[in-house]
This record gives structure tokens, C-alpha cells and sequence, in this order.
């Protein structure tokens, strides 16, 4: 499972906003800019058919960059080929402008400045450079093929400043609104992760309090019985309630660790008193357990724990995957049937006792 | 019996083979004769083989699982039982689907091992606990399938009841326990992939009524499994390796 962390997607969401202004600025330069101009001069050009035929051009390489950013399919391949595309057209357009009017009627090189930066704005800025340079180059050599004056040059690099002066701010702008973008969403992050960790924190002090009420009910009644001397620890009773409080105190450490598998975990918890006592416990599971709610998990461990202090010697714990549920099971040598806690939370326990060992099965299903 | 199973175990760890050979020496009907021990499969290679039943088959043997070793004993004519510190279902199945007649946890060696090596002498199915929770757990989509009655003596064998309790909380004999878990068990010798220890627990379980060829599923698999291997449960004088034309059999 992919997980989108909130940053990437936030920033995404900015990324896409502006790549989307960027495609409607190109298109609506080529489409009334450039578009426009081809109009106007309709006249002036030798073959008209061919400029419009670089303009399709132009706008072809417009439209299928666009998809591809858009798409997010943009290679450095893809917008190479866009972007020479665009250049070829454009010196073209040039290139069959009539030589003197080649300046004013030329439509083509603001559309291939922008294309350049429809498909490479979020490339190396170096990159953008260069193709702006290499525009910029080829029209001053169609320029001067064409033959060079004072005014002539003085109108280039007026042009040059206006067009490509435009197209290296729009750039500029974009990767600064990205980099800000990214920021704000780092930002957002951060605070989504502290609320989180609020969340976690809040959960963490309902169960420590639930626990701390459990303890007072079960636990301190016991030590202070002992404290005051009106229990008396030689006593087998007092005994087996001793090991039923410790055998909880330890399902309760073990209750705070949320891990996978948390019923087994607890289990473990659950038989470590009787273990210290020498009873031999083993615990197996057969298939993939469903994750057991935390109140099912208590009457389980409080059957596993009532069961566990009468055993003698040994026990076997298992679980098991059944339909919809879980079966715990324990057969140990209690030589008695055992008081076992009330069913609910959605498990049944049922018990049997042959020669003395006892089977006992709590059953949990999600229905 | 009239005579003694002949059993070969493999097994590298010389303290376990100590073991194994007091639990066959304290049997008190002498029922097995343990002929050889050996620490690698080299001496059951040799030519001639060492005549014997059963081999209880250590599945690691000097840091590395034999699993796949189990076939060329199978074909040369030895019944395989598996004796494994491994007690992971999917070792479990692989060893079984192999051809191993029964597998037995390193925990349940001194309850169950003689035990599954008479019922592999005899080609009858022996299920212990950790085979039970193999096939509880098993849920692969080429798994048999098994009857309510199957699969809940099983969970209660599982569970660690003895038979005679599981059938008291069924409220069914003690035999018909084991016939449940029986024909589970024979279930699953028709599926996987082919190996004529298989063939042979599964003709063994239906000469003794145990299962009816109509319950294997798909029993196609069993007549072809016979075709495969004319010789079943015979020891094969060629060389066992070449004699595994079902690797990746349908069901794998």
C-alpha cells in the first residue's frame, strides 16, 4: 500500500495549480499574441499557408506539451523534442519572412520562448536558458542573413528584452511559488503531525487511566489486606490471589504495548506468573489471527489467568483461526473444573474436565 | 506385529539420536529396530541402499533444510518420517506435500515418534498436533476440502486434548476420532504434488475404509499419480532423481 504523506500532497495540489496557469498563459499567447499578429500581418507574408502551417505547428507541440505536463509524463526527452520543435518552427516562420519586415511581422518567437517554458520551467534553470539562447540565436541569424543595420539590431534586442525578459520572470516566479508551496506544506505537515502525536498522547492517558481504576479495584484492596496484617500470606488463598493480581499487573504492562498481535502478547503476560511457579506453558497459534478487540482480549485473559493459577504442572494454550472469530483454547491439569469470568464482548467460553485435565475454549467471533 | 519395523534415522546432532534410540528401546513391545544412524544422506545413496522401513529424517541437517531431499528417499522405496525442531505450517505442508508420511515437532518426539514410524510401516496416516495445526492453518487455494466433523476433530487435537476427550466433547467414540482426522489426512495425500508414498497412504486408508475414492478431490490426481508411478512403495533401482516427472503438478 502506498501511503501519500500529507507534504507531498499538499505541495501537489500548489505544484498543479500553478502548472495549470503556466498552460493557459501559453495557449492564450500563441492563441491571441502570436495568433493575433499572424492575423494582422496576413498581407506582408510571402506565403501565408506556410506561416500559418507553423503556427498549427507551434500549436500542436503547445497542445501535446500541455497534455504531458498536465499528465505529470513529462521526461527530459519528451520535453526536449516538444521544445525543439518549437525552435524549428519559429526559425522557420523566420526564416520565410519577408527579409525587411522580418522583425515586425515575426509572430513565431515569442510563441517557441514560451513553449520553451511551458515544458521546461520545472527543469534545471539552465536548461531554459539555453533553449531561450539558441531562439534568441536563431532569429538573430535569420537577421542577419537577411542583413543587419543599426535599427534593425536595436529592435532585436528590444524585442529580446520585452519577450524573453517576460518568459525568464514567469519562470523565476513559478519556481519561487513552488519552493514557497513547499514550504507551506512542510509546514502544514508538522502541524498535522503534532496533532497526531496530541491524539496518540490522549489515547495513551485514557488507557493508563483505566488501568490505574482497575488496580485500585483488584490490586490495592490485596496490598493493603497484606500491609495491615489482616491477610495472611501463609494462606492458600491469599496465595492464589496474590498470583491473580500479579499475573494482572503483568497483563497490564503488557496491555501498554500496542503491537501486532496483541492477544498472543498478552497471553505471554498472562502465563509468565504460572511460569515462575513452574508450571510448563506453551502457547501456539495456527493461521493469520484476526485483531481481537481490547475488551474481548480481557475476558480472554481473565479466563487464561484464572486458569493458568489453578494449574499444577502444566498447560496449552492455543489460538486458532475459526469462522469469523478466534478460538482460544487451554488444557492444563487444574484437576478441576475452574471458576472462569463471565462471557461477553462477544466471547462464549465453555469448559470440560476429564481426569483432571481440564479443556476450556473462549471463542470470540465479530458477528 | 510379527516383525520388527527397520527404521534408519538421520540425524546430526549425536545427543538426539541417543534419544530417539532410548524411546525405540523403551518401547515395550520392541515394536521397531533401529539398524543405522547417520548424520548426512550419504549412506542412504550408497549402492545397494541399506535395507530399512522408515527413516526418521532430521529436516536440518548441518544448517540446511533437506526438504527437498524427502522425494529421492520416497522413490527409493523408504517411508519418510519427519523429525524437526521446525514446527512453521509451511515447512509442515512442504514436508507432507513432499511425501513424508508424518511430521513430529521435536516437543512431540518422545509422545509420537515410534508411533508415526509404525503407522508409516504400515502406509497409515499418523496426524500429530503440529500436523493439525499445518493443516488448521493452511489456506491455500488448492487446500482440501475438509468436513465440519474433520476440521473440528482437528482443532480440538490441536488444542491438546486427547482423542478419547475430543470424542467424550463430540460425543462421538474415540475411533471415530481418529477416522476424522484420518481421512483429513489422506485428503491431503491426494493433492500436490505426485509421490508414491502418497499413492500408498491413500490406498492403504481406503482398503481400510477410512476415506471412499469418491471424497478425494479431485481423484483424477490419484489415477494419475498411479500412472506416474507403477512402482509405488517399491524400491527403485534407478537413479531416484530422474524419477520426478510431477514436479510442479497442478495444485502446487
Amino acid at each position: 500500500m502506498t501511503v501519500i504523506q500529507p507534504t507531498t500532497m499538499m505541495s501537489g495540489r500548489y505544484q498543479r495549480a500553478f502548472t495549470i496557469a503556466v498552460v493557459v498563459l501559453v495557449a492564450g499567447w500563441h492563441l491571441a499574441g502570436a495568433g493575433g499578429q499572424l492575423l494582422d500581418y496576413r498581407p506582408a507574408y510571402g506565403s501565408f499557408a506556410f506561416q500559418g502551417a507553423m503556427w498549427l505547428v507551434m500549436a500542436l507541440a503547445i497542445a501535446a506539451g500541455s497534455v504531458l505536463v498536465l499528465r505529470g509524463a513529462l521526461g527530459w526527452r519528451a520535453a526536449w523534442v516538444v521544445a525543439l520543435i518549437a525552435l524549428a518552427a519559429s526559425t522557420a516562420a523566420a526564416a520565410a519572412s519577408p527579409a525587411g519586415q522580418m522583425l515586425a511581422v515575426n509572430w513565431a518567437w515569442g510563441s517557441a520562448g514560451w513553449t520553451g517554458v511551458l515544458v521546461l520551467v520545472r527543469r534545471r534553470f539552465a536548461e531554459l536558458a539555453w533553449f531561450l539562447a539558441a531562439v534568441a540565436l536563431a532569429t538573430l541569424g535569420v537577421q542577419v542573413s537577411d542583413g543587419l543595420n543599426r535599427a534593425d539590431l536595436a529592435g532585436f534586442l528590444a524585442l529580446l528584452a520585452w519577450s524573453t525578459g517576460g518568459q525568464v520572470a514567469v519562470a523565476a516566479g513559478v519556481r519561487a511559488l513552488d519552493l514557497a508551496a513547499g514550504q507551506a506544506a512542510t509546514a502544514a505537515a508538522s502541524e498535522h503531525a503534532a496533532h497526531e502525536r496530541a491524539a496518540t498522547a490522549e489515547i495513551i492517558r485514557v488507557a493508563r487511566h483505566a488501568r490505574w481504576l482497575a488496580l485500585q479495584e483488584s490490586a490495592v484492596p490485596l496490598v493493603a489486606e497484606l500491609a495491615a496484617g489482616t491477610a495472611d500470606p501463609g494462606d492458600a488463598q491469599v496465595r492464589v490471589r496474590c498470583a491473580v493480581q500479579a499475573a494482572r499487573l503483568r497483563r497490564l504492562l503488557a496491555e501498554g504495548d500496542e503491537v501486532a498481535g496483541s492477544l498472543v502478547h498478552e497471553l505471554h503476560a498472562s502465563a509468565d506468573v504460572a511460569e515462575r511457579r513452574g508450571v510448563a506453558v506453551e502457547i501456539e497459534t495456527a493461521g493469520a489471527l484476526p485483531h481481537v478487540p481490547g475488551p474481548a482480549r480481557r475476558v480472554i485473559t481473565d479466563a487464561a489467568i484464572a486458569i493458568l493459577t489453578a494449574a499444577r504442572s502444566q498447560a496449552r494454550i492455543t489460538l486458532a483461526v475459526v469462522a469469523a472469530g478466534i478460538a482460544v483454547s487451554f488444557v492444563a491439569d487444574t484437576g478441576a473444573v475452574v471458576a472462569l469470568p463471565a462471557a461477553g464482548e462477544g466471547v462464549a467460553i465453555e469448559q470440560q474436565e476429564d481426569d483432571g485435565m481440564l479443556w476450556a475454549e473462549a471463542r470470540w467471533t465479530s458477528r | 506385529m510379527d516383525q520388527q519395523v527397520t527404521v534408519v534415522i538421520i540425524e546430526d546432532h549425536p545427543v538426539v539420536t541417543e534419544g530417539v534410540a532410548s524411546w525405540i528401546r523403551s518401547d515395550p513391545g520392541q515394536r521397531v529396530r533401529l539398524v543405522r544412524a547417520a548424520r548426512d544422506l550419504t549412506e542412504l545413496r550408497a549402492v545397494p541402499r541399506p535395507p530399512a522401513d522408515v527413516v526418521i529424517l532430521d529436516l536440518e541437517l548441518l544448517g540446511e533444510l533437506v526438504t527437498a531431499q524427502i522425494p529421492e528417499l520416497v522413490a527409493a522405496g523408504y517411508r519418510v518420517v519427519a523429525f524437526s525442531g521446525h514446527s512453521d505450517p509451511v515447512i509442515v505442508m512442504e514436508t507432507l506435500d513432499h511425501g513424508a508420511h508424518a511430521y513430529v515437532s521435536k516437543e512431540e518426539g518422545r509422545e509420537h515418534l515410534v508411533e508415526a514410524v509404525l503407522a508409516a510401516a504400515a502406509d497409515r496416516p499418523y496426524v500429530t498436533r503440529s500436523q493439525a495445526r499445518a493443516i488448521l492453518a493452511d489456506e491455500r487455494p488448492a487446500r482440501p476440502t475438509l468436513s465440519e466433523q474433520e476440521r473440528q476433530a482437528l482443532l480440538l487435537w490441536f488444542q491438546g486434548m486427547s482423542k478419547a476427550s475430543v470424542g467424550r466433547r463430540m460425543s462421538i467414540s474415540e475411533n471415530t476420532v481418529r477416522q476424522y482426522i484420518s481421512r483429513a489426512r489422506a485428503k491431503y495425500a491426494a493433492t500436490g504434488r505426485t509421490a508414491p508414498s502418497k499413492d500408498a497412504l491413500l490406498a492403504r486408508a481406503i482398503e481400510d475404509g477410512v476415506i471412499k475414492p469418491g471424497e478425494i478431490l479431485p481423484y483424477t490426481s490419484f489415477a494419475r499419480a498411479a500412472a506416474d508411478h507403477p512402482s509405488a512403495g517399491q524400491p527403485s533401482a534407478d537413479h531416484p532423481s530422474a524419477d520426478h516427472p510431477s514436479e510442479g503438478a497442478p495444485g502446487r
